[in-house]
C-alpha cells in the first residue's frame, strides 16, 4: 500500500472505476468490503486491528482476551473456522496472518501466533488436552500446511514450515521444515529462507 | 451405506451439479457439494457424492483446470479436491471422509511464499481406496487397485504401485 490513507470516498471511487474496467476485480473488492463488515459482526468481543477480513463464517467463543492484528484474513470454505478462548486465557494473532477453512484454535492458557503466518485448512491448535495445558507459541512467517495438529506447549520458530498432515509434538527451531507423525525438523537451506521484504 | 432414505436427492442432483461441465447418467448427490472455480468438473456415470456429514468441495481453480471422476466413484463427506491443472480419479474408486487431493502446493518453500509453484497432475487409478483423512499432494500417483491408509500423506516421491498399500506419514509402501 503506497500513497495517502484510504478513505471511504476514495474506496467507493476505486470500486466504481474498477466496475467499468474490470468486473471481476470490482466484485472481489466488494466481497472484501463485506468481509470487513462481517468480521466486525462475527468477531465481536475480540479486539480487532484495522481491515480484519472474514470471507466465510467463524465460530467465536471469546471469554478471554482475543487480540487479532491488522489485515488478518479468514477465508471461506466448506467448514467454518473456530476460535475459542476461555476465561483468563489469551489468544493473540499477528498482522496479515491468513487462515484457510476449518482451522480450530482453542486457548485455555495462551496461544500466540506471529505476523504473516499462513494456516492451511483443518489445522488444529489446541493448547490443552486431558494430560497437559501449556501455551502454544508460533513465530512470524510460519507456514502450517493442511491438516496439521499442534500439541500443547509447542513453540514453532520464525520462518518455519510444517508439512501437510504432520503432528507436532515438540518444539520446531526457526527456519526449519517439520514433517511427519511425530514431526521431525530439518533446517531449511539458507537460500530457502523467505526474504523479509515481500 | 444406504442411499434409499433420501429420494428427493436424485431429483435435486442436476440443480446441485449445475456448474459441472459434464455429468454422467445416474449421478447422485446427497447433502451439500461445492463446485467452484473457473475450470471443468466432469463426473462419470453412477458417481455418488455423499455430502450429508460435511460438504464436499470440488474446486477447479484455473480455466484450464480439470477434475475428472470416473464411473461409480464414491466421495464421502468433507472430501476436498482442488485442481490447478488436473486431478483424475479412476472408475470405482472410493475416497474417505476429509481426504484432501491437491495438484499444487500453492506456496513455495523457496522465495516469495505468495507466488504459486508449478503444478503436478494427480492420477488415482481404478478400484483404488483412499482412506479417511489421507492427503494426496501434488504429483501423487496411485496405481489401479492401490490403497492409501488413514491419514497417510502421499507426495510426488511416494509411488504407490498397482494393488499395493501406502500407510503413515511420511508414507511407506507395504
Amino acid at each position: 500500500m503506497t500513497g495517502s490513507q484510504p478513505t471511504l470516498t476514495s474506496e467507493v471511487g476505486k470500486v466504481f472505476s474498477l466496475l467499468i474496467r474490470n468486473r471481476a476485480a470490482a466484485w472481489d473488492r466488494v466481497r472484501r468490503g463485506i468481509g470487513v463488515v462481517r468480521a466486525r459482526v462475527q468477531l465481536r468481543g475480540c479486539s480487532l486491528g484495522p481491515r480484519v477480513n472474514v470471507l466465510g463464517s467463524v465460530r467465536v467463543v471469546a471469554h478471554g482476551a482475543v487480540r487479532i492484528g491488522e489485515r488478518v484474513n479468514f477465508w471461506e470454505g466448506t467448514i467454518p473456522q473456530e476460535i475459542v478462548c476461555e476465561e483468563g486465557a489469551t489468544l493473540t494473532i499477528g498482522g496479515s496472518t491468513v487462515f484457510n477453512y476449518g482451522v480450530s484454535i482453542r486457548a485455555k492458557s495462551a496461544v500466540t501466533i506471529g505476523a504473516r503466518c499462513m494456516f492451511g485448512s483443518l489445522v488444529i491448535l489446541h493448547d490443552s488436552n486431558r494430560a497437559k495445558t501449556a501455551p502454544i507459541t508460533i513465530g512470524n512467517d510460519v507456514w502450517v500446511a493442511h491438516g496439521v495438529i499442534i500439541e500443547p506447549g509447542v513453540t514453532i520458530g520464525e520462518g518455519s514450515v510444517v508439512g501437510a498432515g504432520s503432528v507436532v509434538t515438540e518444539d520446531v527451531p526457526p527456519y526449519s521444515l517439520a514433517a511427519g507423525n511425530p514431526a521431525r525438523s530439518t533446517p531449511l537451506a539458507e537460500d530457502e529462507r523467505r526474504p523479509k521484504a515481500s | 451405506m444406504s442411499t434409499e432414505e433420501v429420494p428427493l436427492s436424485r431429483f435435486l442432483t442436476p440443480w446441485k451439479l449445475q456448474r459441472c461441465a459434464q455429468v454422467g447418467r445416474g449421478v447422485l448427490v446427497l447433502g451439500r457439494v461445492w463446485v467452484r472455480g473457473k475450470g471443468k468438473v466432469k463426473l462419470g456415470d453412477g458417481v455418488v457424492l455423499d455430502g450429508r456429514f460435511q460438504p464436499i468441495e470440488l474446486h477447479a481453480l484455473e480455466p484450464t483446470a480439470e477434475i475428472v471422476l470416473g464411473d461409480d466413484v464414491w466421495l464421502d463427506g468433507g472430501v476436498s479436491i482442488e485442481a490447478v491443472v488436473s486431478v483424475r480419479v479412476g472408475a470405482r474408486t472410493r475416497i474417505g471422509t476429509f481426504a484432501k487431493v491437491i495438484d499444487n502446493h500453492f506456496h513455495p518453500l523457496l522465495g516469495n511464499r505468495h507466488a504459486r509453484p508449478p503444478s503436478l497432475p494427480v492420477t488415482i487409478g481404478e478400484d483404488a481406496d483412499i482412506a479417511p483423512r489421507a492427503i494426496l499432494l501434488a504429483g501423487a500417483q496411485i496405481g489401479d487397485g492401490g490403497s492409501v491408509g488413514p491419514a497417510a500423506v502421499i507426495t510426488r516421491r511416494t509411488i504407490v504401485p498397482p494393488g499395493r498399500t501406502a500407510r503413515g506419514m511420511p508414507a511407506v509402501v507395504a
